[in-house]
This record gives structure tokens, sequence and C-alpha cells, in this order.
């Protein structure tokens, strides 16, 4: 290089100047160049595009053909479709007409309302947990869990209540008041549902020892009212062996899933304690639960359960089922949340008892929330398998969805109606298990967020 | 897996067997305490245990639960009917949770003898055959050679198949399934040369094709299936009552009594009559019945002739003519035969 030239340079500081971008290629961007990339990347990979897109236009031409195009919706028996399309289209009128017992089962079909009203007391209940400026969280959901069991099964069973019964109803429906008081009044105020009372009737602000005793007495006010509206507030009784459909279905799937969770966490941490007998116990449930097939236990607590009992004692077939169950997923869930347990490193513990913290305050606080975070994926696996397992309550007679969509086919007007019923519970299971799958996925994201790496 | 579970089940009702001594005095008196009878039927079948749309469960099986109910309580309607599959029926009886089963099963000896049951009579007389296209052209069971036979699996139909290619010396391949709708598709999808299952199955099956006309039921009956209600071994009693009401039903249609005449006939002069009613004689009471049960009974029901037409008659979607049959009265040349009432 020239000196002259080295030496103008020198006056001026050397700026990096990039060139403009130039577009990518038309052939790399837009849906042409994902389709390139992706779907017509070598000649073997469009081949199979191809091949597959083929299938997929078949397969679904095929079932909207079916399912859609040629079936039949009106129709008093399955020989007036077969009449009109033979085996070409679906006959949904055989569907139809089924769909009360496929939802709710032999259930008196004027008391249907009861079912709906608790399943959306439920919705209610829960609704809290998403909106935002709600603090009791935590109280609201622990009530869901452990309050509103009572409260559904009496508008679920119904019949005659005694003094226990009626004090249990009593306290799921204040627990209900309750969360909406609070949800209320913390999205207005900020203040807990007991707080507010206590300004309203004129307790100074700094004073929390009359606060505590205002909120007290305000709470034993709602729960004495639920009391009097509980007594005065009857159904009729309608018996377990009526159940059935996809209520009985999530009925079951929803104790085995409520049970399982806090069940599973026990065991396991049961299963690492230190003390022999616990550790003992809770290893020998663990295994002898998940080494027997889900369907030898149901039949052993539908068929060999009341052997041993005495003449004239009944256990509820339903009862039975859902202990199976219950106990059943519970060794399956201690395993799982054992294996979140050992992802925690030591240090966690130590940390933990370094801080002065117990056992109890450091599983609670340190080691559990870290552990269930890692395990959610599992954790809804489980859940999704359990509620798909619980078909198999059908072999000792209970009428589950599945079973339901059996009897379709059986029903002398309906006679041999078995895809239809089929093709509409695989919609219902499918749509119950991706909701919890999408729920799970989203809880991840939600939880994670700030532990990404 | 179905196998595992009769295998499960054969032991249960060992096992059962030697604990329910106890339980089995007193049925009777548990059912009029419970103030409802636990009659188990099977998975809903058309014409004798079949399940509405309305929920409402009916059939010639159901009927005699009913009828059972209707001679205890006069209240047909005070049943609670438990719906299992094949492969736990005996458990469920003997463990004691099921006062009779009332559901298509066949009385055989090593049921009779070696599972602590009791057979309490035969309501229907079945037995296996064959259907068959039309366009296949065979007309009787020996043409099927080496055909392709849908089968249902777990109960005796397959061993009775089994046997019968066997004993004539014939080649069978057998395509088997434990849902009578699958294998009924199959069989329209042409998976299988010929359906085969018990006749009382047979004609309602063929009515719900798109076609019935287009296949046939071969002449041939390869097994008997004498079909009635079971109770638990040990309680005589309990057996007599469902015992004698079954019969009640038959020499009912006998002598005439229907659901419609029997008030009148309360009047009759037959001294038949006079004791199937309770009239004369006191053959309720030693049962620990009162002495017109039976007229509760026809009723309620009817005699046994108007509950066949009712749910499995010629006229009903079952369709199962009676006349010369093996279920038509003894008198008819059939085989139904009460034993005398007196």
């Amino acid at each position: 290089m020239p000196d002259e030239a080295r030496l103008a340079a020198a006056d001026q500081p050397l700026v990096f100047r990039p060139k403009p971008e130039r577009p990518p290629p038309t052939s790399s961007i837009g849906v042409l160049g994902w389709m390139r990339a992706n779907l017509f990347s070598s000649v073997s990979n469009a081949l199979l595009t191809l091949l597959g897109a083929y299938i997929a236009i078949v397969f679904f031409t095929a079932i909207i053909n079916w399912a859609l195009v040629d079936a039949v919706w009106e129709a008093s028996n399955r020989r007036e479709c077969l009449d009109r399309v033979g085996r070409a289209g679906a006959c949904w009128p055989g569907v139809i007409a089924w769909i009360p017992n496929l939802l709710y089962g032999l259930y008196p079909k004027d008391q249907v309302w009861r079912i709906n009203i608790a399943f959306l007391i439920l919705v209610a209940w829960a609704l809290p947990l998403w909106l935002p400026r709600v603090r009791s969280k935590v109280g609201i959901g622990l009530s869901a869990v452990l309050l509103y069991p009572f409260l559904a099964s009496y508008f679920f069973h119904g019949g005659a209540k005694d003094l226990l019964w009626t004090a249990l109803i009593a306290l799921g429906m204040a627990a209900f008041a309750w969360v909406w008081l609070t949800t209320l009044s913390e999205r207005t105020t900020g203040l807990p549902f007991g707080a507010v009372v206590a300004r309203l009737t004129g307790a100074p602000e700094d004073d929390e020892a009359a606060t505590r005793t205002r909120a007290r007495i305000a709470y034993a006010v709602l729960y004495l009212v639920a009391v009097g509206v509980t007594t005065q507030w009857s159904l009729s009784e309608v018996s377990t062996r009526y159940w059935g459909g996809l209520f009985l279905t999530l009925v079951i799937s929803g104790f085995g899933i409520t049970f399982s969770l806090p069940a599973g966490v026990m065991l396991a941490l049961g299963r690492r304690s230190q003390m022999p007998f616990i550790s003992l116990c809770s290893t020998a449930f663990i295994e002898l639960f998940r080494s027997v097939p889900l369907i030898t236990i149901l039949f052993m607590f539908n068929t060999m359960l009341p052997l041993f009992l005495p003449v004239g004692v009944e256990v509820n077939r339903l009862v039975r089922a859902i202990v199976a169950v219950c106990l059943f997923a519970a060794a399956y869930m201690a395993e799982i949340v054992r294996g979140g347990l050992q992802a925690i490193p030591r240090g966690q513990y130590e940390a933990a008892s370094a801080v002065g913290l117990g056992f109890w305050q450091s599983t609670a606080l340190v080691i559990m929330p870290q552990a269930l975070r890692i395990m959610i994926p599992t954790i809804v696996g489980n859940f999704i398998g359990l509620f798909k397992d619980t078909t198999l309550v059908s072999i000792i007679g209970l009428f589950d969805l599945l079973s339901m969509a059996r009897a379709v086919g059986e029903d002398t007007t309906w006679l041999g109606l078995f895809l239809e019923p089929f093709f509409f519970i695989t919609m219902i299971y499918f749509v119950f298990c991706f909701l919890m799958s999408q729920y799970s996925l989203n809880l991840e994201r939600k939880l994670g967020a700030g532990q990404r790496r | 897996m179905k196998k595992s579970l009769s295998l499960l089940g054969a032991a249960a009702v060992v096992v059962a067997m030697s604990g329910t001594e106890v339980v089995a005095q007193q049925t009777l008196a548990q059912v009029k305490q419970r103030g409802a009878l636990n009659c188990q039927v099977g998975l809903p079948t058309p014409g004798f245990y079949a399940l509405s749309a309305d929920g409402k469960w009916s059939g010639l099986d159901v009927d005699m639960c009913r009828a059972v109910a209707a001679a205890i309580f006069n209240d047909p309607d005070k049943v609670r009917y438990q719906s299992v599959t094949s492969a736990v029926r005996f458990t469920s009886l003997a463990n004691g949770e099921s006062d009779m089963l009332s559901r298509t099963t066949t009385w055989t000896a090593v049921r009779d003898t070696q599972l602590g049951l009791e057979f309490a009579g035969v309501n229907f007389y079945d037995g296996q055959g064959f259907l068959v296209p039309r366009a296949s052209g065979i007309t009787s069971a020996r043409q099927l050679d080496g055909a392709t036979v849908c089968v249902l699996t777990g109960t005796t139909t397959e061993l009775n198949l089994a046997d019968y290619f066997r004993a004539n010396n014939m080649r069978l391949q057998s395509v088997t399934n434990e849902n009578v709708n699958v294998l009924v598709e199959t069989y329209l999808g042409g998976g299988c040369d010929a359906y085969t299952n018990d006749k009382s199955g047979l004609a309602a099956r063929r009515s719900a094709f798109p076609n019935p006309n287009d296949h046939v039921i071969l002449p041939e009956t390869i097994s008997k299936e004498p079909l009635g209600p079971v109770v638990r071994h040990g309680d005589q009693n309990w057996g007599d009552i469902v015992r004698w009401v079954l019969y009640g039903m038959i020499e009912a249609e006998e002598l005439g009594v229907t659901s419609k005449n029997v008030d009148e006939m309360l009047k009759s002069d037959n001294p038949n009559i006079k004791r199937l009613l309770g009239v004369e004689g006191n053959i309720g009471q030693g049962m620990g019945l009162t002495n017109d049960f039976m007229v509760r009974v026809i009723k309620h029901i009817g005699n046994y002739g108007e509950a066949y037409e009712r749910h499995v008659g010629a006229n009903t979607p079952v369709g199962i003519p009676r006349d010369e049959s093996l279920n038509a009265l003894w008198t008819k040349g059939g085989l139904m035969y009460a034993m005398p009432f007196r």
C-alpha cells in the first residue's frame, strides 16, 4: 500500500460500514420457503410429504364423509338409518337419544340439574384462582379440594342427613360463600373478607386482636347461616347405582386425582424417611400396589372384600372402586414424587437446615416447590393415564362412559350401533385429556419463567 | 386377560364358597329387610336384559327378577339391577352381592356341581347356530369346512365351535373378539365367512343388518344351552322361591291364567288353578311368602307365554318364533314343563 494513502487514512478514524442487507432469496421465505425447507428439502423428503398428504387426505375425507356428509341426523331407529344410507354414513340419532345416558348414566332425568349445579359450583369455586388481585389463593384452592367434595356429595347423592353430615355440608356451603366474599372484598379493597367485616363494624385499623375477633365472629355467623340453610334444604336420594356415564368417570377420576397427589407426597416422604417403620410401611404399600395391575385391585376390592365383611354389611360398590383407584394412583404418584425429590441437590436441604428450618418447613417451603415444578409433566401424564384407566371399572359393573357407549349398540332400537357412540366418546376423552395436557404446559411456562437457564 | 380374569373369578368363587355358608340361610330375610331384590343381569343384551335410552331395564330375564320381587313385595320395581361382565358373575353371586342372577346362564354340570351354584330351572332353551351370507350358497353347517368363523371369546360359544368342527373332522379358522358388535362388523365387512352365536341372538343381529334377507341362519343347532336363573348353594328355601315362581309362570300359561283374567280365575273351580293362586293349600306360606304369591306375579308380569311374547316373541325386534320350538309348552311339542303345583 502506498504511503500517501496510509497517511490519508490515518487522518480519519476507520469505521466499519456494513453493506445494506440484501433480502433473503425468495425461495427461503414465506410459505413456499418454509415448505421448501421443511417438506421438500430432498427427494426422499418430498416423496414422504406427498405420501403423508395423500394418506391424510384419504383418511380425513373418509372420516368427514362418514361422520358429516353421508350421516343421518334424524331417524327414529337404526333401521331407518340403514335404509337411507346403509353403513356408509354415521347414524347420529342413536347417539343423540343416548346423550343423557352417556353423560349422566341412569341418574333420574328430572334430577340431572343437581349434577349440573354442582359442576357449576366447582367452576365458580375455582374461578378466583385465575383472577388477578386475589390473595387468598392457597385458602381457596385448599377449600376446593377439601370442602367441595362434601357439598358435591350431597348434591349428587342427597337423602337424609344426620348431624355430622349436616355439619359437613354446611361447612362446604360456608366455604363456598367465603371464597366469593373474600374474592370480592380482596378485589375491591385489597383486604380479606374478615378484615373488611371488622372495618365495617368499626374495629380500629391498627388493632389486630379486635380485627381477628370480629373476623372470627363473622365466620361463625356465616357458618351458622349455612347450617340453618342446610337444615331447611333437602334433596331426594339418588343411589350410586344410578350414577354413570361421563359423570361417573369424572367422579372416580376426580377423587383419584385429588387424593393421589397428597397421598403420593406423604408416601414418597415416608419412603425416604430415616425412621425404619415408616419407611418400611411406605415401601411395602408402594411396591404392593404398584406390582399389581389396576384391574386386579379393582377385582379384589369389588368381589373379595365383601367376603371378609360381616353378614349384612354392604360397602357401596362405587366407594370400593374409588378407594381402589385412589390407592393405586397414590402408589404411582409416590414414585413420581420420589423421583422429583431425588432431583433436588443435597445443598438445598443443607441450606434449609442452615437457616433453621425444621423437616416440615424445609420440605414445604424449599424442597417441594422445586420438586413439584420439575414433576409437572409426569404428574399430569399420570393424571391423564388415571382418567383413562377409570374405564376399567366397567369390569366390576359400573356404567362409566365406555360401558354406556357399549350399551347403545345393544339397545333394541339402535342395535348394532357401535362406531358412532365410540366416535363420540373418543371426542369427549380427547377434549378432557387435551385440556389437562394444555393446562400443564401452561402451568410449566408460568412456574418455570424465572428458572430458565 | 379375559382368561386370567375368569381364573381369578373361579379362585374367588372357591374362596367364597368356604365363607358364605353363614350368608346362605337368610336370603329371603335379607331381601325383605333391604326392601329390594339384588338381581344380577349381564351387560345389556336385546330381549333378555335390554337397557333402553330412557334408562329402563327390560327383557325375559329381567322379568324373572321382577317376578320374584312381585312375589315377595307385590311390587315388581323393587329390584336393584346389577349389571356385571360374565367374568365376575358367579363371584358376585357367591360373595352375597347378588341375591340371584338371571342372565342367560347355561346350566352345565361343572357350574352346578363345582361353583357352589344352584340352578333354579330353565326359562329359555337356546342353542348355538351359524349365520352365513345367502350369496355363499351354504345351506348346512357341514359345508363350513375350512371356513373362517367369527366367534365371541371367553364364552362356551368358542368351545362349542371348536368341538363341533373337531367332531366333524372339519378345519376351522376363528376370528375372535369380546364385543359382539365388532364381530358383526367384521362379518359384514367380509372378514369371516360365518358368524356363530346362540340362536336367540342371531335373529336379532340379522334384523339390524343393512339387508337382513341377504343372510340366512343355518338349520343346525350345535349345542344345548338351557338358560335359567341361578342362586347360591346352601339356601334351599331361597332356591325354592325362585324355582316355583318360574314354574308358577309356566303352570299359569298351561292353565290359561293370564294377567288379564287372573281375577276371574280366582273364582275358578279347577283345583289346579285354586292351588296355583293360593285359594287352596298353603304352598306360599311354606316358603315364607303368602299363599297368593302367584296372583301377584301373574298380575304384574303375566304368565311365561306373555313374558316371552313381550320380549323375544315373533312380533318383537328379537323375533324368535315360539311355536314348535323347544320353548313351547310341553303340550305343544316344546320342553316347557312345570312340576305340578300340589
